[in-house]
């Protein structure tokens, strides 16, 4: 009896010190682990996603949305626990062309629990699929950018790529002001995944919301430079045109068209990455001619020459051994020419005895020549550097006045009527305006304000970022410009009491390292306005494609004028009063 | 005269006088036994483990409430998006071109401005 006692107390003793040490293993040794465990078991920890901003064009004196959100679902079939024949009805009638699965292929492999049938359903048809309570069948919600628009602006607006991330136009350059900043919510759960209050830890951090940002974009404008930049590739004959028209006064984007364009709410269906490219801030080029604006704007406020100013020209000069042609070969041109007649005719040899001029010099080209130009280009005119808007920009490259490069005086020379540099259409767009609307200097912008709680909350007055040229100076260049359109296109052109300026150019293009024959791209760029007013819009027009030659004369000018007649019309700009 | 001295009742009772004083009660200290003792005690933990537990019920059905309010909110939300969207759709410029109004407009060829 004793021995049986002693064997159920060391029994019991045994089993005792097991517990014992599985309890010290479990609260001591691995109470971490087991910490983490519970707590796991416990917790319920989820982002609380901020809403993307939506992104508003002006519709008028009201914004419109472009870029909305919405939420679509994602139909997943189980097979296993699937009826086939009960959710094929269902769904064939519910989802009809959106299916994007055969049957005989989701219930192939019953293995396979998870087959998605179709994708971006909108919520009606997800409440439909609902209402059928099917066994085997579930609705998986997602946010998706929606585009009212359709592809309306596409290069500006850009697109958010499958995870969730903004690329290109707005939705790359203010990714972070339109993603917001998501929330964390950390809380004791129960065993149906309700958070509880009760419990110590408990966090909820709200998100924030991104911002919903209002473009300068006029959503008609956008809409009719699109369709008619799209016309004129036919007429025209050429496959890419990129066009701009801003407001000189304060430096708003009003419409910003890239053609051939895609469809953001289809971004991957397209033949190339390159068709994401906005030609008009992200591609520098050469403008070549337009430029010549520039460079006798320097010279106006250098006071080296005037309109009236004459040299000789002889259809040719000599800078560095190198040869600078006229591309106007006209024999009546040749001789005593005006600095007005160089602009008209967009003569190579006005734009570089301008240089000379800057220098203090009748025959050559030197470093102060060079040097004022590039005061005037870079610093005055904002050539070679970014602008400021709130895009993805190129800078582009204006060479230094005493860079030590074989050549200098030639480069230079080649700049004064806008070749061996490279600038944005946007740079060129920006500088023009300064130069004909009273000289002041506005860094060009795209954000006309934000959206909150539904009313629209305007961005700050724009202030000029520096004067770029005198009044008077800007007066004269417009008067200028006036007179080279009238040279080209007519008097009868532009109706009476209207005032349109403008100038060409045609630019060689660099194939490996090297001018080519067979190439050129076409330039306009031009204002337009009341006659004895300042302007109210600056368009300018890029027309191009591989292997053509496109002539700024022949070509640009027809779409800036197809585009300046629709913007008159649309800014309302009225023909001054005539007696 | 024999001096006459007054000495009191209970001076003049001896021992077995005094334990006949009938008003005089001795108390002897009660106390709860150890099985009671521990009843009472559980008893309190029962009643403030019954409030902690009621209390913490009350908690978890305000949270199952909030709950449900947000997926209301959210789903209303998700609502008023869609309807958003469709009005953005209903008023696009391809739906006002597209519209049986725009198609039985005629196209303007010349502007003009009132004066």
């Amino acid at each position: 009896m004793l021995n049986r006692n002693k064997v159920l107390r060391v029994g019991l003793l045994l089993v005792m010190a097991v517990i014992v040490t599985r309890l010290f293993f479990i609260q001591i040794v691995e109470h971490d682990e087991w910490l983490a465990k519970a707590a796991a078991q416990q917790t319920l920890q989820s982002t609380i996603v901020a809403k993307r901003g939506e992104i508003y064009m002006m519709d008028g004196d009201e914004p419109a949305p472009v870029v909305m959100n919405a939420t679509v679902y994602t139909v997943i079939v189980d097979p296993m626990l699937a009826n086939r024949e009960e959710i094929e009805t269902q769904l064939n009638q519910i989802l009809g062309e959106r299916r994007m699965a055969e049957w005989d292929e989701v219930f192939a492999d019953k293995t396979r629990r998870y087959y998605i049938v179709a994708k971006n359903l909108p919520r009606a048809q997800a409440e439909q699929i609902a209402k059928g309570e099917l066994e085997g069948v579930w609705l998986q919600g997602n946010t998706e950018r929606v585009y009212p628009e359709g592809d309306l602006g596409a290069k500006v607006l850009g697109f958010v790529n499958a995870d969730g991330v903004g690329q290109y136009g707005v939705e790359g350059s203010l990714n972070e002001r339109l993603a917001g900043k998501d929330g964390l919510l950390r809380t004791v759960k129960d065993i149906n995944n309700v958070a509880l209050s009760i419990g110590e830890g408990n966090i909820k951090t709200p998100a924030v919301d991104g911002e919903n940002i209002v473009l300068t974009i006029d959503k008609t404008m956008q809409h009719n430079i699109e369709r008619l930049i799209q016309e004129q590739t036919g007429k025209v004959g050429f496959s890419h045109i990129s066009a701009l028209v801003m407001d000189p006064r304060d430096g708003r984007i009003l419409a910003m068209a890239d053609t051939p364009s895609y469809d953001p709410g289809d971004f991957g269906n397209v033949e190339s990455a390159e068709v994401y490219i906005n030609h008009v801030i992200e591609d520098p080029y050469e403008p070549a001619s337009v430029c010549k604006t520039f460079t006798f704007a320097a010279g106006l406020e250098y006071g080296v020459l005037t309109p009236e100013s004459t040299y000789v020209n002889q259809g040719v000069t000599y800078v560095d051994n190198w040869p600078i042609k006229n591309a106007a070969q006209n024999p009546g041109l040749l001789g005593t020419t005006t600095i007005q007649t160089a602009l008209n005719w967009s003569l190579n040899t006005g734009s570089t005895q301008a240089l000379r001029w800057l220098g203090g010099s009748e025959v050559e080209i030197n470093a102060q020549g060079r040097e004022r130009l590039y005061e005037y280009f870079h610093n005055h005119f904002g050539l070679g550097q970014e602008t400021g808007i709130e895009l993805y920009e190129a800078t582009g490259t204006v060479m230094e006045p005493n860079a030590e490069v074989y050549g200098i005086d030639s480069t230079y020379a080649n700049m004064t009527f806008g070749q061996n540099m490279q600038v944005t259409m946007l740079q060129t767009a920006a500088g023009f305006a300064s130069v004909v609307n009273g000289g002041q200097y506005f860094a060009p912008t795209i954000i006309a304000g934000k959206m909150e709680n539904g009313e629209f909350v305007k961005a700050e007055q724009r202030e000029a970022v520096r004067e770029a040229v005198r009044p008077e100076t800007s007066a004269t260049m417009r008067e200028m410009l006036y007179n080279t359109r009238r040279t080209w296109r007519g008097n009868g052109t532009d109706p009476a009491g209207y005032y349109v300026g403008g100038k060409t150019g045609t630019a060689q293009v660099i194939r490996n390292g090297a001018y080519v024959l067979d190439e050129t791209v076409a330039t306009y760029v031009g204002f337009g306005g009341t006659e004895g007013e300042l302007p109210e819009y600056v368009i300018m027009v890029r027309v191009w494609e591989d292997g053509k030659k496109a002539e700024g004369d022949t070509h640009a000018v027809v779409v800036f004028n197809a585009l300046k007649g629709y913007v008159q019309d649309r800014l309302r700009v009225r023909p001054a009063a005539t007696e | 005269m024999r001096p006459q001295t007054y000495t009191t009742r209970r001076a003049t009772t001896n021992g077995s006088g005094w334990s006949r004083n009938q008003n005089i009660v001795r108390h002897k200290a009660k106390s709860l036994g150890s099985i009671s003792n521990a009843m009472i005690v559980g008893l309190l933990v029962l009643i403030v483990g019954l409030i902690y537990v009621s209390q913490g019920t009350k908690a978890t059905n305000y949270d199952y409430e909030l709950s449900a309010i947000e997926d209301e909110i959210s789903e209303l939300e998700a609502k008023k998006e869609d309807l958003a969207v469709e009005k953005a759709r209903l008023t696009s410029i391809a739906s006002s071109e597209n519209s049986t109004v725009a198609q039985t407009m005629e196209g303007a060829s010349v502007g003009g401005y009132a004066e």
